[in-house]
């Protein structure tokens, strides 16, 4: 795979950070950096076809409803879901998993119920959940991690009833990198008639998903962290769950007929979408989803790989450099700290070397109280970075060991 | 190293926010709360003693980094001592110092080089909640305590 052409495409490296230096980008785990057909979609959306969609007998509005409808058919084809009636655009993975919860689960609990999630999961898929605990009396059960950064798959197997109205994991913890076995926890939960929601927002852009082989009733993911623009996502779902749910939100859009008196809506995903939509994000998710295709997955997954097993190589020969969690099932994302150095100041240094990292708690307070550190620093990569972005910064991490020393 | 970063990380405040003086807990103390920072997870428990109207004995613990850690200990070192109607004026002070949107320059409002270390945030506005954390929430106490 040529990186440096795949990099030549975002325009963002070709500019020098404030302090003089090439743009390391390390923080793909929050948000990736965008290529540059992703910013024509949406320029060129505004500059040249801009309208409403579905509304509109007129050009452009008939060109933009098709588009959509295009990025609906490409979202379907990249996740292999069955149809597109089981793609609904949201404003995101935490936007997505707030509307199950208040259209899908809520409608259904009461007091003795079970949610269960499990401790690596982001803030966006537990407080959602643990809201709807206060609310209806419902316990949260939560599958432990283990040292290794996997679940405890046995615990689930133990822990799974009837009881549970939902188990809801994330595809690959956000801290730690390791993927969770989606079709392994998806058999366990059938036994039980448990639905699946998966939070996919970390994987997408490393990671091909296909729902039909994972069999979750649902999943979530942003555009954002896959190369697309902010403010958009997708809620896939099965037919009959999305079919059986109430609109995610109520207004213009889902409607067949409306009197004073009631309301009829339209079929699933339209029910879904409420208001106009945000048609430049869409239209820049499918340009993200275009651009992710146009990689050959394999080579994306081995280069990825490669990437990620040399870093960790070269971070563990930092003194007093501690990685969490184990390399089994990794993806490209390490959690790390070094003695006698907090993650804030790393980052501080970092950033005048033009090299971005994440330092905190990576919204995920509850992940980092578990392996009792107070914050780590994070470095996650994606397709345009290389092993040279890696030595500059080992480099960088020794300077600042030096200076602290 | 650049200058930038070496106006950041001055002698002085790598010294404080590895000393101990004023780490630990009180037996006997008359305020006690938390800084806290939920965007990077920094957190300090102070408590400070106040007798005879002032401030008489102040202690830090928790953890964060060394910037919020030096802030943490250079208020105690600052504030012990003073008298409660100087206290509000004193920490009012140190915030307009980390404040890149004053219009004073650092060596208007003080002459003291521990604070003064702490001027350079207004550099790195990403920061300026570390030198701050502290103070700020020192801050919200005494308004609280006003109002008490």
């Amino acid at each position: 795979m040529d990186i440096d052409q795949v990099k030549s495409q975002f325009p963002i490296f070709r500019q020098k950070t404030p302090t003089g230096k090439d743009l390391i980008y390390l923080d793909n785990a929050a948000t990736s950096q965008k290529p540059q057909s992703v910013i024509d979609a949406i320029t060129n959306y505004y500059s040249k076809e801009y309208s409403t969609v579905g509304r509109g007998a007129y050009w452009p509005a008939n060109v933009n409803t098709v588009k959509i409808n295009q990025v609906r058919s490409k979202v379907k084809n990249f996740l292999n879901a069955q149809s597109e009636k089981e793609i609904v655009f949201t404003a995101g993975a935490t936007d997505g998993i707030n509307k199950i919860a208040r259209s899908f689960l809520a409608p259904k609990l009461k007091s003795g119920d079970v949610i269960m999630i499990s401790q690596v999961e982001h803030h966006a898929n537990l407080i959602p959940w643990q809201e709807l605990c206060k609310a209806y009396g419902t316990e949260l059960l939560v599958i432990p991690v283990l040292e290794s950064g996997h679940l405890d798959y046995e615990w689930i197997q133990k822990n799974l009833s009837d009881r549970v109205k939902l188990l809801a994991v994330s595809a690959c913890s956000n801290v730690l990198g390791i993927k969770n076995d989606i079709k392994r926890i998806t058999a366990m939960a059938e036994l039980s008639r448990t639905p699946v929601l998966v939070d996919a927002a970390q994987v997408l852009s490393h990671n091909r998903v296909d729902v039909q082989e994972w069999n979750c009733d649902f999943l979530v993911f942003s555009a954002h962290k896959m190369f697309g623009p902010t403010g958009v996502g997708v809620v896939y779902g099965k037919q009959d769950l999305l079919n059986e749910m109430k609109p995610f939100n109520y207004g213009g859009g889902i409607v067949k007929e409306v009197t004073f008196m009631a309301t009829n809506y339209q079929d699933i995903p339209h029910k879904h979408e409420a208001g106009t939509p945000n048609i430049a994000g869409v239209l820049g998710l499918g340009a993200a989803i275009e651009f992710v295709e146009q990689l050959s997955q394999n080579e994306t997954e081995n280069y990825l790989e490669e990437l990620t097993n040399y870093a960790l190589s070269s971070l563990k020969t930092i003194n007093g450099l501690k990685i969490m969690g184990g390399e089994q099932d990794k993806t490209p994302v390490i959690s790390f700290t070094i003695d006698g150095i907090h993650p804030h100041d790393i980052s501080t240094f970092l950033n005048e070397e033009g090299i971005c990292v994440r330092a905190g708690h990576h919204c995920a307070q509850p992940l980092l109280q578990r392996f009792e550190i107070p914050a780590s620093v994070r470095v996650s990569f994606a397709i345009y970075n290389t092993k040279s972005d890696i030595d500059k910064l080992v480099m960088a991490l020794l300077k600042t060991q030096a200076f602290f020393s | 190293m650049n200058e930038r970063l070496k106006s950041l990380y001055q002698t002085v405040i790598l010294q404080k926010s590895r000393e101990d003086k004023y780490v630990g807990k009180l037996n006997d103390f008359s305020l006690e709360f938390r800084a806290y920072n939920p965007m990077c997870g920094d957190q300090f428990d102070l408590q400070i003693l106040i007798e005879d109207n002032s401030f008489k004995c102040l202690k830090y613990s928790g953890s964060g980094c060394s910037i919020s850690r030096a802030s943490a200990a250079v208020l105690c070192e600052h504030l012990q001592g003073v008298e409660l109607d100087t206290v509000r004026q004193k920490v009012e002070l140190f915030l307009e110092l980390v404040d890149a949107d004053s219009d004073k320059q650092p060596e208007e409002l003080t002459d003291d080089e521990n604070l003064l270390a702490f001027a350079a945030a207004r550099e790195f506005p990403e920061r300026k909640t570390c030198a701050d954390l502290s103070w700020k929430e020192l801050l919200n106490q005494l308004d609280t305590l006003n109002q008490s």
